[in-house]
């Protein structure tokens, strides 16, 4: 069943579209990611989608709500989260519960546990204009879901992170997967394939692909051979390709990928005549192409 | 009305918190002392520091105590507006700048309460350091110069707390919309001067501007009574006020795209 969907959705600035006729929909439950380059109209889109900004053309429609006010089931973390900084964390978290019309008592109880689900429960009564990049960003998480929406939309969560953060980050992620829907952008792959089940690819405004993350893996994957040889052996790279079953093969440094489409036979063949040539390979193996290579083929194209 | 209480009590810890709370009253209070302080000791200061040929007489009358109350409010005129709007042109302006107001905004809040919540606080907080910057004026003025009558004193600076009001009002209005604070101060100050300034040039035909409320308030501490066309201008001065708070809700909404 869909969350959202929405149809047909156009953000035009003068006569630059940011979005350009975008449709989509969103499953309950499910966990989404919006992957793009920088300035593929993904800050635009979730912007739309929390009602920050009114969409040029197009509609965009909560199952089973109708008339209502859509904020109340949606919570929004901005790219660059900002807050008063003179108030204190559990401050500002009451605050926003409250305008979000929880009771005093209700806010305070989400609050307390609000804080310790993103670790901020030791800072709670610091103010926020002392916080460093990582703990706004948990106190932007938690913002987000002081009232329980059924959606909760990130928007860039994890890229100004460094790696700890991004990791902590990404572990409650997928703790929030567990009650609510999420929809987050990035511009990372690899985040996206850690906790999401569904992919949304666009570029220069408009859709370029989607699908769960299972199906564009059968699709798009493809076998390879890596092989890693001491030294300039790009001559024995441009000869793989005369191989039957290699469909593509990159070069890079010391290391030469093979796409293949035969795999049992391919990795028979290759092993014995690097073995015959007496090449000085330091690793071979097997394995998948990431998904990685299939968002930078959507984009470039 | 829960909501909105819950906006405007986090304005009210926010004026705490930044001393806004503290210093608009001591400000308003200065100002109120030090007109009728200097109007008092006029004289002594010419002739302690005028550097006056020998022999030479000085003799300024004394002003009467409406006289020094009417320019004390003058003095607010100039100064005191200035400095409500230096104080309150970023109330709009700078969350949206910031950015902390689009965190806000997305939660389910009443366009309407955010504004008028912030409205109110700065109503209240640029009123209550007027009155006391009065109260202080009153103070000393009946110290030094003499009694003041207490009934036009009190209709006097009423009627002119109204015309601050509207210029708060006005202040909230172009910052509404505007997002340079800058301009919002420039616009506001100019209107202030350009309303005052026409009506008293134009006072026979403009009295039922909100400019001469100025000049009402002035003419009741005087005299006991304003002058002709007072109960236009407090019609027209209110009708504006409704007119620029829904015009500042209603330009609030469109400006966010």
């Amino acid at each position: 069943m869909s969350l959202i969907t929405v149809d047909h959705l156009v953000k035009q600035y003068g006569k630059e579209k940011a979005v350009n006729d975008l449709s989509f929909n969103i499953k309950k439950g499910s966990c989404t990611a919006l992957l793009g380059p920088n300035g593929a109209g993904k800050t635009t889109t979730l912007k739309m989608v929390a009602g920050l900004l009114q969409p040029t053309s197009g509609k965009i429609e909560f199952e089973g709500l109708e008339k209502v006010d859509l904020r109340n089931h949606i919570g929004y973390l901005p790219q660059y989260p900002v807050f008063y900084n003179w108030m204190t964390a559990q401050e500002y978290l009451v605050y926003v519960g409250r305008l979000a019309r929880l009771s005093k008592k209700e806010a305070q109880s989400k609050t307390a546990e609000l804080l310790e689900l993103v670790g901020l429960k030791d800072a709670r009564n610091r103010r926020i204009g002392g916080f460093s990049g990582g703990m706004k960003q948990r106190l932007g998480i938690a913002q987000a879901m002081v009232h329980s929406p059924s959606l909760v939309m990130l928007d860039e969560p994890v890229s100004a992170l460094d790696p700890v953060g991004r990791r902590d980050v990404i572990e409650m992620l997928r703790e929030m997967k567990k009650h609510t829907t999420i929809l987050f952008s990035t511009h990372v792959l690899n985040d996206a394939e850690e906790v999401c089940d569904e992919i949304l690819i666009i570029h220069a405004g408009k859709m370029a692909l989607s699908g769960s993350l299972k199906e564009l893996r059968e699709q798009y994957q493809e076998q390879t051979i890596t092989i890693t040889i001491k030294g300039d052996y790009s001559d024995w790279a441009a000869t793989a390709k005369n191989y039957e079953f290699v469909t593509d093969v990159q070069f890079e440094h010391e290391t030469i990928t093979l796409v293949v489409n035969q795999l049992e036979e391919a990795r028979k063949r290759v092993f014995q005549d690097l073995a015959k040539e007496d090449l000085p390979v330091s690793s071979f193996s097997v394995g998948q192409s990431s998904l990685e290579d299939v968002f930078m083929k959507v984009v470039q194209s | 009305m829960n909501q909105w209480m819950v906006l405007f009590t986090k304005e009210w810890l926010e004026a705490k918190r930044n001393f806004k709370l503290l210093w608009i009253p001591l400000v308003f209070i200065l100002l109120g002392i030090m007109q009728p302080v200097s109007s008092y000791f006029l004289p002594d200061i010419l002739e302690k520091a005028g550097d006056l040929p020998e022999g030479a007489v000085i003799d300024i009358p004394l002003p009467t105590s409406a006289e020094v109350i009417v320019s004390t409010l003058s003095q607010f005129n100039q100064i005191g507006v200035l400095i409500l709007t230096l104080a309150f042109m970023g109330i709009v302006a700078g969350e949206r700048n910031s950015g902390v107001q689009e965190m806000i905004l997305v939660k389910p809040v009443a366009f309407g309460f955010y504004i008028t919540a912030k409205w109110l606080t700065a109503v209240v907080l640029g009123l209550f350091s007027f009155f006391l910057g009065m109260l202080a004026a009153l103070y000393y003025t009946s110290l030094l110069i003499g009694d003041v009558t207490i009934v036009d004193f009190s209709k006097g600076i009423l009627v002119y707390s109204i015309w601050l009001l509207f210029l708060i009002t006005a202040l909230i209005f172009f910052s509404s919309f505007i997002k340079n604070s800058g301009i919002v101060a420039f616009l506001t100050i100019g209107l202030a001067i350009v309303l005052s300034t026409l009506s008293s040039l134009l006072s026979n035909w403009l009295s039922w501007s909100p400019g001469a409320i100025a000049g009402h308030a002035y003419a009741i501490i005087q005299t006991g009574s304003a002058m002709d066309g007072f109960g236009t201008s407090m019609v027209v001065v209110f009708v504006l006020i409704v007119l620029l708070l829904v015009g500042a809700v209603y330009l609030f909404k469109a400006s966010r795209n």
